[in-house]
């Protein structure tokens, strides 16, 4: 049975689409159900705010939900849209497009349900904050999908660029290694976010008066969390736009795709242990509000530290992609 | 969909070399600076104790900022460091909301503008550093905990400059992506307004901050 070409596009953009919805679904579900669980926790202590408790829960459920919905769309544009079919590269930019929406769903759909949770609890110790804190949950929740948009952004330049003037070898690999890049990448900042928000959450609780502090720190703290994210989409961009010559051997292709592959799931545990020590740090600014810049350029250090080991796979991703 | 990756040149070709000027990134740049010096020229003009709406605005970008500066650095640091970080979240700020009114970009969309004041800010830090505790002590800080760990702390520094810089990048740019391909699918109906809201007015404001606060904070890290 021979197949012929739009026939292959046709089926990559079918796989794309279940890649993303599928991925997609599994992040968002996770914060959700953890925001729902603290809220139903706390509900026992404080029956009466039932009503502020539900609400702040169903908010904070609505932004955890935008990763999937990222996810959604792009599976939409992916079974629904129009197909070029010039190239066969446009398959596999279809593909990368699904795991690039897909995978980087998973971490800030799990991460903005920490906030959302944190506020509930937050709010139950300190009904009487319920405007900062709720206006904190937001700010977090909302920063904690950065990491999303940026694989939402990768998936559109994959989708809609004009690629039918770059040559199929190592093109393929290229696109597939740009999804994988800020896809995966994306998923430990995007959880590790998501625990300094819940941090500052909670922090506020315990000290309202320090808001300025608290939001600064948590800004910084997220900020400095998604640097690794931010290495996986540069070299997702490196990947999409440097302009590769035409190969005929397959080891060119194979750089590439083993530079997206070392850059995506090098970021996932730097962005993870650079959120737990945001949290930690933001747990103490509440406590101690007047110490709170000794604590944030403690916390930057850690940080820095934690990421070296994200550093040294951008080293290696971009020495890939230079040899290749 | 042609308008992703369109960039407005001016190329130049002086003694040889080719050089290329990212036209609207210039314009959008020189029109944010005559705004702030017009917003600057009418809040400073007749000061009031009962200010008026410019003054009372520039009062409170003054405060703010005079605050967390006061507090990531000492008082006396403070005064020096203080405009450049008020003027610097100022800057920003107003190139990130440019690109709501129609036909107008943010130069922050533009790698060149964000990469060229993260690597101020870097060469700012490290200047500072080197002032306040001499360049002996500064240097040996690189072979810490040993010394072959000297190129690795290089690139950590580096890496620092990379992510600053692509983290405001990538937020303005993405956004715009967004808005420009849902504003194709769907019309233009309905969503734009709300799509530029988020993007453009709250992600530009948290992320000029994010910006200011880094900056800032790599001042303080170097100078302590």
């Amino acid at each position: 049975m021979a197949i012929d070409q739009l026939t292959w596009i046709h089926a990559a953009s079918y796989f794309g689409a279940g890649v993303s919805v599928g991925f997609g679904a599994i992040g968002a579900a996770l914060g959700e159900g953890y925001t729902a669980g603290q809220a139903s926790d706390i509900l026992s202590y404080r029956p009466r705010m039932s009503g502020e408790i539900l609400k702040t829960m169903l908010v904070g459920q609505a932004v955890a939900e935008t990763a999937g919905i990222f996810a959604l769309v792009v599976s939409m544009l992916l079974m629904f849209g129009e197909l070029k079919g010039h190239t066969l590269l446009e398959g596999w930019a279809y593909v990368g497009a699904g795991l690039s929406a897909g995978l980087s769903a998973i971490g800030s759909g799990i991460g903005a349900g920490f906030p959302a949770g944190a506020a509930c609890k937050a709010l139950a110790r300190q009904p009487s904050a319920s405007g900062q804190i709720t206006l904190n949950m937001l700010i977090g929740a909302s920063i904690t999908q950065t990491p999303c948009i940026f694989g939402l952004v990768i998936a559109f330049l994959l989708m809609f660029l004009d690629h039918s003037a770059m040559p199929y070898y190592p093109y393929w690999a290229a696109f597939l290694g740009a999804g994988l890049s800020t896809g995966l990448a994306a998923i430990g900042p995007g959880y590790g976010g998501g625990l300094v928000g819940s941090g500052a959450c909670l922090s506020l609780a315990r000290n309202p008066e320090a808001q300025r502090p608290i939001t600064t720190a948590m800004l910084v703290g997220i900020g400095t969390t998604q640097s690794t994210a931010i290495y996986g989409f540069l070299i997702s961009l490196i990947l999409i736009f440097k302009g590769f010559p035409e190969s005929t051997s397959y080891v060119p292709s194979f750089a590439l795709l083993g530079a997206g592959f070392a850059m995506g799931f090098g970021g996932i545990g730097p962005g993870i242990g650079e959120g737990i020590t945001g949290k930690y740090a933001l747990d103490q600014v509440g406590r101690v509000p007047e110490e709170a810049t000794l604590l944030t350029r403690t916390m930057l250090v850690g940080q820095a530290v934690s990421e070296s080991t994200g550093i040294y796979s951008l080293v290696v991703a971009l020495l890939l992609v230079l040899n290749a | 969909m042609e308008e992703l990756t369109r960039v407005w040149e001016w190329t130049l070709d002086v003694g040889g070399y080719h050089l290329v000027f990212n036209a609207m990134t210039i314009v959008m740049t020189l029109i944010i600076m005559a705004l702030l010096i017009l917003f600057g020229f009418y809040a400073t003009r007749k000061t009031q104790y009962v200010p008026n709406p410019c003054q009372m605005v520039a009062e409170m970008f003054v405060q703010t900022f005079w605050n967390l500066t006061k507090d990531a650095l000492d008082e006396e640091m403070a005064k020096k460091y203080f405009p450049l970080i008020c003027s610097l979240f100022m800057f920003l700020l107003l190139s990130n909301w440019i690109g709501v009114l129609p036909h107008m970009n943010e130069p922050t969309k533009d790698l060149n503008t964000t990469l060229g004041l993260g690597i101020m800010g870097f060469c700012i830090a490290h200047y500072a550093g080197i002032k306040t505790k001499g360049f002996w002590t500064y240097a040996k800080e690189y072979f810490q905990p040993v010394f072959f760990m000297m190129p690795l702390n290089v690139i950590g520094e580096l890496a620092k400059v990379i992510s600053i810089s692509f983290r405001l990048y990538g937020n303005i740019m993405g956004g715009s992506i967004i808005i420009l391909v849902v504003t194709h699918l769907v019309y233009g109906l309905v969503l734009p307004p709300f799509l530029n809201g988020f993007f453009g007015l709250f992600v530009g404001t948290v992320q000029a901050f994010v910006f200011t606060m880094l900056t800032l904070v790599y001042i303080s890290v170097q100078v302590k």
